[in-house]
């Protein structure tokens, strides 16, 4: 591919020369002249160049102090032409003449206040078509309206901004990235997120899965770190599928497009922009001390059977006879205090813009540092960035750009260890004691205690078990350094001006991600023989993207000025390569020794020595034109043909048609005499757009050898059977395997009116994704496989968006802003492979909701019991019937309330959870499930409003919001339902102790009862407003800034996050839905809101 | 100029899109070998073959190795073993007879795994004929016979433990493949697997040149077997007798020397690929068995029942010396701790018992003495109740068995020999994974005449809380079949759970 695309420049380049070989003649004459400015005073350093017909520069001299210069002519028909930075150019034809006495003007009127009432241009990342155009509904954002947020990357930033983008955080902690949807989820398990393109090329935020990123999809989206906010001139995101469409197979999730800032004709502006924030993480929810939680375990214990704690259990025996325990066991440890620390961001960015008629640049350096609320996770990003723009001719322009970045990140090793302090037993001291109550200084990590041990990762990074948060905190590692390179060359040619024209794009994108992390002993306490003991990885990932893309625009003139057509022939390539190697060993001799590379054992199960290769290619082609009458009918069409190499020769190639049209009503008779409305259209648009799959050669059938190592099946050493190696198909080949294809479609109108003091955007869209995705369909075992990657079925998403802007107040010092934006989607199946699930969860277990999957019904709803309090004694146990008298057994014996009998048949028992008989049999099981409440919000949104005087002093305020979503809490369920040794809530001192007892909070049972089965106990109503941010900033008048000998300085102050109105006891409505399979719920786990983040930051530019 | 740029770029257009474009997008994997480029080749058959057998050893894909499963499957609803305070709760229902479909002790993927891999075999190992010319019809026919035994043998396990089952016979080579299937009656299935190993029989290797293949790959005599098991379930006893008889009269097998107990052990159990066997599951230290945890390690799931010291190695008080079975402590149990010693033995006569990383015992399938105590048990169906007790005495002889035992049945009370022939399996085959099928084998005899076999264990096995609803269960028929795992009701609609399970 690299081949064909350097003969392409290859040709362009010869072409382009033999323009200029062609034109030249000797017909040389010398001109001379004198550079005065309007004082008659004589200009030094104006550039006086010879150019050609199209602009291209011949030959170029300048003027001396006194203003003279001279230049020897090569063509006389060719014109000459005057410039300098802070004069007006001019161009003059030479023919005859030979002395050239110039006046220029001043151009310093540009520089000052000008107003530019031009029309926003909206960007799909192809061919910008003005706003007001647009046949597709799109959102945009000025990257100014955020640049007082402190965030390390725009996702956060965008968060509630705009209609139909819903972007949630994965955590609060450095580093971690953030979940992006526009219009819901359009796949149950396929990629799901947008594209994004920056500057009219796709950028990959991927990496492939099996790397050992806990979660690479959120880790790998946080790549988009890697442009600094500083740097992006603004964003669009494309909603509808007609307006995906031309981005191809990647985009079926939605396309992000971003603009990164470039230089313009100015002398230089050097810009510094500072800002700095301070983090604190708000109260958290209340947990137990270490007295209080000593007396629940001992009475959560005894209350199932009777039985006490055994003696051997020394944890709770306070018994200063045994110091070694005493001191050891008899603290209040707040875990989750020791765990945090106030945490702040500074931000730095110098910047460098300018240029003159030929060549312009915007050049940027940043350093961002941040370090963590929680102990142990801190980041570091430098990033530089170079825009440059140069103009050969008016033929020919050149683009290069430059971006790279370095990012140092450490994040905890426990990616659940903020959970892990909180559970964790608080009668346990951090640092470990002697028996005579002397701090060893040393952590406290026993081998194991009554609450457990060190059990093992999960695949996505949470530690099973517990530990000492403390020390995992402090002493395990996880460091992931990535640097990214993207050098980006465009070449624009003007094959006929204004008609036809060619441009070629070439990006290559280099980024290597390192990855090392270590689990020392002293942080588990773990026998030092055990492979989780000094646990060392290090793993590399390196991946080379190539991208192209050739466009050829057609914009042709037509006679009758009524007609106006724009259309384009793209052809984009991508070829991303990507290798990793990983290595983990155990068992190094030393917690100091800490790489992989110290002597250490790798024959265990949990060691790997692994390498990987990928490569991936996709090619499309585009055929898009908008055609235009009397600027009333809009008709847009496009044709992309796309390729991809994830799929079988015979489903490679997709066909995605799309069709979008605009009506201008207000440019009809009967609205062109209403003066109030600016613009009211209508919009219509269907669009096809195809997905590929996120796995590589996944059609391949494989054969291979037969592993050692069980479960994952690249891991491992081969074995024979009786000396000879065995292989063994290792996966069916997918045949069938088919391009997901969502259709989309969208009604949409745009009103403006009162000179666009009041703009409103409304959009109803539905969206069908056929042949849906699913990796690892379960599949029967006579097959002999267990998963395939399979089609299966179609999904709906539908619902609406309305934006709004208005300008309520406007006098010459003031101008209040007004905006709103409010959105609803629905997920809903609309027809699945019988072989896909019915239902998930069990309601016999404690903790679990029903859901199930129902054709043509919205996902997210879930079913469980009705919580009725708890049972005061004996009495209240007998069951009743509907008439609420008392069941009487077949020989006349008292019948008791049961769960689910006869085949777990336990007998509720005073102080246990009433639930309520729906059916009054007696006994509670899956028939007295009913319906609680439903995950998805009614409607998602945001609204602010900005108020500003004189253009100098701006306060602006920012709230999102959701309304009617139920969630459940699930941190209310782990931190009442004293089940095990975990730390429980405060809440639980009011539990249910002794026969009598009236309360909501059930007994402590240790391991036993169903005190916490899934019911409305733990749902609730979610709905919430938050106040996001307020920023006031201040921006000197120009007396002031000249005082300073700057050209201008503006300094601001923000608060986010610092309050939500809520009915939702649980610390965070805003939950997300993790996942996207259908089963989704809400279950809020999050021990903290978000954090509280105050800034202050000053930009200043020379 | 213009046009002639026009044309320029329209030309590289086209070599975009048309030739390059096929090739480019066509990218294979680095790893493995693609489905494509394979079946080329003998070597890459024998591969194919070899892997049928390494699936005996192990999952691919982490699914319980097979020998595992077998063990569970023969054993945990049997008389034979003890719970720990380790037993995990999925072993504890099995014992309790109080099986789930939801139990994964239930899961069948292993044994499935492997027949899909021997279905590979037989629809693509043809294909070579034609690709390398050096692979002759006769190779090709000796390892389609090997694969189809083993697929026989296989589909044997499931029917026995499972009843009607799933019948897949084509490969699932391409997800076109993967369908819904409904349950084949186990008459069905009996017939399909008589006739694969017919047609195995005719075309299967006598040897592979050396023991260890011999032992550890599906012969002539191993089909056999197979026939002689699979006829007495089916209660064919002639054939039973037939198939014992070729493999007896082939004079390549007989009974391992018991006079000194501990060379017994080694040659047998300790090392494998004795004289005695027939078919072994071939474990090493590269590729180990996974009785370890199970069954060796302190914290082990599963220990011998104690009565199996009392009761079926009982010590003879009678004679001086005494006379010790050698095939009671030292050799299926260790005495001092119980732990179940034909996987975790190293020696017979010092118990040492192997390291975590020697536990390489093979599974034995079959074994000469297996041949004779069939064709004991066929001979005395046809009323040849003298020659039964005689092949009985052969056995008891060589394992020097005690005479407190010794029932002395009257060959003509065809019911006490065949209780006699029982015990004997009992003792000789001792957490070999055969108690389960042969008690089932002999309570289904005729009709569930001898039901009260399975009613009888019950009363030593469950505990006594258990015990009513466990015999109340066992009287029914349909539960001494195990449950479709939930997961297959999931995923294959055709299917309908076992009768008892419903």
């Amino acid at each position: 591919m690299k081949k064909y695309s350097l003969q392409l420049l290859f040709w362009f380049c010869l072409v382009a020369l033999s323009g200029f070989i062609g034109k030249a003649q000797a017909q040389s004459v010398t001109v001379q002249g004198k550079i005065t400015d309007t004082d008659n005073k004589p200009v030094q350093g104006v550039t006086v160049a010879e150019v050609d017909a199209d602009g291209r520069t011949i030959k170029a001299g300048r003027t001396d102090v006194n203003g003279n210069f001279s230049l020897k002519i090569i063509n006389k028909k060719h014109k000459l032409s005057f410039s300098h930075i802070s004069f007006i150019s001019s161009e003059l034809s030479i023919d005859e003449r030979t002395v050239f006495n110039q006046t220029l003007l001043s151009s310093s009127k540009d520089l000052q206040d000008v107003v530019v009432l031009s029309v926003r241009k909206a960007d799909n990342g192809m061919v910008p078509i003005s706003e007001r155009n647009l046949t597709t509904a799109h959102a945009h954002i000025n990257a100014k309206e955020m640049e007082e947020m402190q965030s390390a990357s725009i996702d956060q930033a965008l968060q509630g901004r705009l209609p139909g983008v819903d972007i949630t955080a994965a955590s609060g902690d450095p580093g971690t990235g953030m979940q992006i949807r526009i219009r819901g989820t359009s796949s149950i398990n396929g990629a799901t997120n947008p594209l994004i393109v920056v500057d009219g090329l796709p950028y990959e935020t991927t990496i492939p899965s099996d790397f050992n990123f806990g979660t690479s999809d959120e880790v790998g989206y946080a790549q988009l770190l890697n442009i600094a906010p500083s740097d992006i001139r603004d964003i669009s995101i494309l909603k509808d599928a007609a307006a995906t469409a031309v981005w191809g197979s990647r985009a079926a999730n939605g396309v992000v497009v971003i603009i990164t800032k470039r230089g313009g004709v100015s002398r230089p502006v050097l810009t510094y922009t500072v800002k700095g924030s301070l983090t604190k993480q708000p109260e958290a929810l209340p947990m137990l001390n270490g007295d209080q939680y000593s007396t629940l375990i001992p009475e959560e214990y005894m209350n199932p059977a009777g039985t006490p704690l055994p003696q051997t259990t020394k944890e709770f025996q306070y018994d200063p006879n045994d110091p070694y325990w005493y001191h050891n066991y008899s603290n209040n440890t707040n875990w989750i205090e020791a765990i945090t620390r106030v945490g702040y961001i500074q931000d730095h960015n110098i910047s460098m813009t300018g240029g003159g008629e030929k060549a312009r640049y915007f050049a940027s350096v940043g350093y961002f540092n941040q370090k963590g609320t929680t102990i142990g996770t801190n980041l570091d990003r430098i990033n530089t960035r170079i825009n440059l723009d140069y103009i050969v001719s008016d033929k020919i322009k050149f683009r290069s750009d430059f971006s790279y970045s370095y990012t140092n990140n450490n994040r905890n090793f426990a990616n659940n260890l903020r959970d892990i302090a909180y559970r964790k037993m608080p009668n346990m001291s951090i640092y470990e004691f002697d028996e005579y109550g002397n701090n060893s200084g040393n952590y406290f990590s026993p081998f194991a205690n009554i609450q457990g041990s060190y059990n093992g990762l999960t695949s996505s990074g949470n530690v099973n078990g517990t530990v000492n948060p403390v020390a995992m905190a402090n002493e395990a590692t996880n460091n992931i350094i990535s640097q990214r390179i993207t050098p980006h060359f465009k070449l624009d040619y003007t094959i006929k001006k204004n008609i036809l024209q060619a441009t070629f794009d070439v990006q290559f994108d280099i980024n290597n991600t390192k990855n090392k992390s270590f689990l020392p002993q002293t942080a588990t306490g773990r026998l030092f023989t055990e492979p989780a003991v000094n646990r060392s990885y290090d793993g590399d990932i390196d991946v080379f993207n190539v991208t192209t893309k050739t466009n050829l625009v057609y914009t042709p003139e037509f006679k009758n000025p009524k007609h106006s057509l724009v259309s384009f022939l793209s052809l984009n390539t991508f070829d991303n390569k990507s290798t990793s190697h990983e290595v983990l060993t155990s068992n190094t001799a030393s917690s100091i020794l800490v790489d992989p590379s110290s002597p250490s054992r790798t024959q265990n199960s949990e060691s790997k020595l692994q390498s990987n290769q990928y490569e991936t290619r996709s090619i499309g082609l585009l055929l898009s034109a908008q055609y235009s009458f009397q600027d009333k009918y809009i008709f847009n069409a496009g044709i992309r043909g796309d390729g991809n190499s994830r799929f079988g020769a015979d489903h490679r190639y997709g066909v995605f048609p799309s069709v979008s049209g605009r009506w201008r009503i207000s440019g009809e008779k009967f609205l062109k005499n209403v003066k109030s409305i600016d613009d009211l259209s209508l919009r219509l648009s269907y669009g096809q757009s195809g997905n590929a799959p996120t796995r590589d050669y996944s059609y391949f059938s494989i054969y291979n050898a037969l592993i050692t190592g069980g479960a994952a099946a690249t891991i491992g050493t081969p074995f024979s059977y009786l000396g000879q190696g065995g292989i063994y198909p290792s996966n069916p080949e997918l045949k069938d395997l088919r391009w997901e294809t969502i259709v989309g479609q969208n009604l949409g109108v745009d009103l403006s009116m009162f000179k666009r003091r009041v703009t409103v955007t409304l959009d109803f869209y539905k969206n069908k994704t056929k042949d849906l995705f699913y990796t690892g369909l379960q599949i029967s075992s006579f097959t002999g496989f267990n998963t395939i990657d399979q089609n299966v079925g179609t999904m709906d998403n539908q619902g609406f968006e309305l934006g709004l802007n208005t300008t309520p107040y406007k006098s010459k010092n003031w101008q209040v802003d007004l905006n709103f934006n409010v959105s609803s989607n629905q997920n809903i199946i609309r027809e699945i492979s019988p072989l896909y699930p019915s239902s998930k969860g069990d309601v016999t277990t404690n903790g679990q909701y029903a859901t199930f999957l129902k054709v043509n019904n919205p996902f997210g709803a879930f079913y469980g019991y009705k919580f009725k309090g708890v049972y005061k004694d004996l009495a209240s146990t007998i069951a009743s019937d509907e008439k609420g008298k008392p069941i009487i057994g077949p020989n006349g014996q008292t019948v008791y309330m049961k769960f689910n009998y006869p085949s777990i048949g336990y007998t509720f028992q005073p102080g246990d959870a009433i639930y309520e008989d729906i059916n009054h049999d007696g006994n509670i099981n899956y028939q007295d499930v009913v319906y609680l409440g439903n995950s998805n919000p009614k409607y998602t949104g945001g609204f602010g409003s900005s108020v500003s005087y004189k253009g100098q002093l701006k306060l602006t305020a920012f709230f999102n919001f959701r309304y009617k979503n139920d969630v459940i809490n699930g941190t209310k369920m782990n931190t009442t339902n004293m089940y095990g040794f975990d730390n429980q809530s405060t809440a639980v001192l009011r539990r249910w102790r002794k026969e009598g007892d009236v309360t909501d909070i059930p007994r402590a049972l240790y391991r036993n009862g169903y005190n916490f089965l899934g019911s409305d106990r733990y749902v609730e109503n979610a709905s919430f407003i938050r106040f996001r941010t307020i920023t006031l900033r201040y921006t000197a008048p120009k007396k002031i800034a000249d005082k300073l000998k700057l050209k201008n300085i503006s300094g601001y102050i923000t608060g986010e996050n610092l309050y939500t109105w809520t009915k939702y006891t649980g610390q965070d409505p805003e939950v997300s839905l993790r996942g996207s399979d259908p089963f989704r719920v809400a279950f809020d786990q999050s021990f903290t809101p978000p954090a509280k983040i105050f800034t202050i930051g000053i930009s200043a530019s020379f | 100029m213009f046009k002639k740029l026009t044309i320029k770029i329209a030309l590289v257009l086209l070599l975009f899109s048309g030739v390059s474009c096929k090739k480019w997008l066509d990218l294979q994997p680095t790893d493995g070998i693609t489905g494509a480029s394979y079946w080329k080749t003998k070597e890459q058959v024998q591969a194919s073959v070899t892997g049928c057998y390494a699936s005996l050893l192990g999952s691919p894909n982490g699914s319980r190795s097979l020998a595992e499963l077998l063990f569970l499957w023969g054993e945990l609803r049997s008389d034979m073993l003890a719970t720990t305070t380790f037993t995990v709760p999925e072993e504890l229902d099995i014992m309790n007879v109080n099986i789930l479909p939801t139990n994964s002790i239930v899961n069948w993927r292993s044994v499935y795994q492997t027949i899909n891999y021997c279905n590979t075999v037989i629809d693509f190992a043809p294909q070579v004929l034609g690709n390398d010319q050096t692979f002759t019809q006769d190779a090709l026919n000796k390892s389609i016979a090997e694969v189809k035994a083993l697929r026989a043998l296989m589909y044997f396990y499931l029917v026995r433990s499972f009843g009607d089952v799933p019948l897949k016979l084509k490969a699932t080579a391409s997800d076109k493949d993967v369908e819904q299937i409904p349950k084949t009656s186990k008459d069905s299935i009996l017939l399909q697997i008589i006739q694969d190993l017919s047609e195995a029989e005719s075309t299967a290797a006598i040897t592979y040149g050396d023991r260890a293949s011999d032992k550890g790959r599906i012969t002539k005599y191993t089909i056999n077997a197979i026939q002689a098991e699979v006829n007495l379930w089916v209660e064919n006893y002639a054939g039973c007798i037939s198939a014992c008889n070729k493999i007896i009269s082939s004079s390549q097998f007989g009974l391992i020397d018991g006079s000194v107990a501990s060379t017994w052990f080694n040659t047998l159990y300790v090392n494998g690929n004795s004289n005695e066997s027939i078919f072994e599951f071939q474990f090493d230290n590269q590729r180990q068995n996974t009785f370890y945890p199970l069954l060796g390690i302190v914290s082990r799931h599963l220990a011998a029942n104690p009565l199996v010291l009392t009761d079926v190695f009982p010590t003879d008080f009678v004679n001086l010396p005494p006379m010790i079975d050698i095939r009671g402590d030292g050799a299926s149990v260790r005495s001092t701790d119980n732990m179940i010693w034909k996987y975790s033995g190293l020696s017979n006569d010092n118990r040492t018992q192997r390291a975590s990383t020697q536990y390489a015992a093979h599974w034995l399938v079959y074994r000469y003495a297996d041949i004779l105590l069939m064709k004991a048990e066929a001979t005395n169906q046809l009323n040849n109740g003298q020659e039964a007790i005689d092949l009985v005495t052969q056995i008891r002889n060589r394992a020097r068995a005690v005479a407190g035992n010794n029932t002395n049945p009257s060959p003509s009370d065809k019911n006490a020999v065949n209780d006699f022939i029982l015990d004997e399996r009992k003792r000789e085959f001792a957490y070999e994974g055969k108690r389960w099928y042969d008690l089932l084998r002999n309570a289904k005899r005729n009709n569930y005449q001898n039901i009260n076999l399975l009613l009888q264990m019950v009363l030593n096995t469950v505990p006594a809380d258990r015990q009513q609803s466990a015999i109340a269960k066992f009287k029914d028929k349909n539960s001494h079949y195990l449950p479709i795992y939930f997961y297959e009701l999931q995923t294959d609609k055709l299917l309908v759970q076992n009768p008892f399970y419903k």
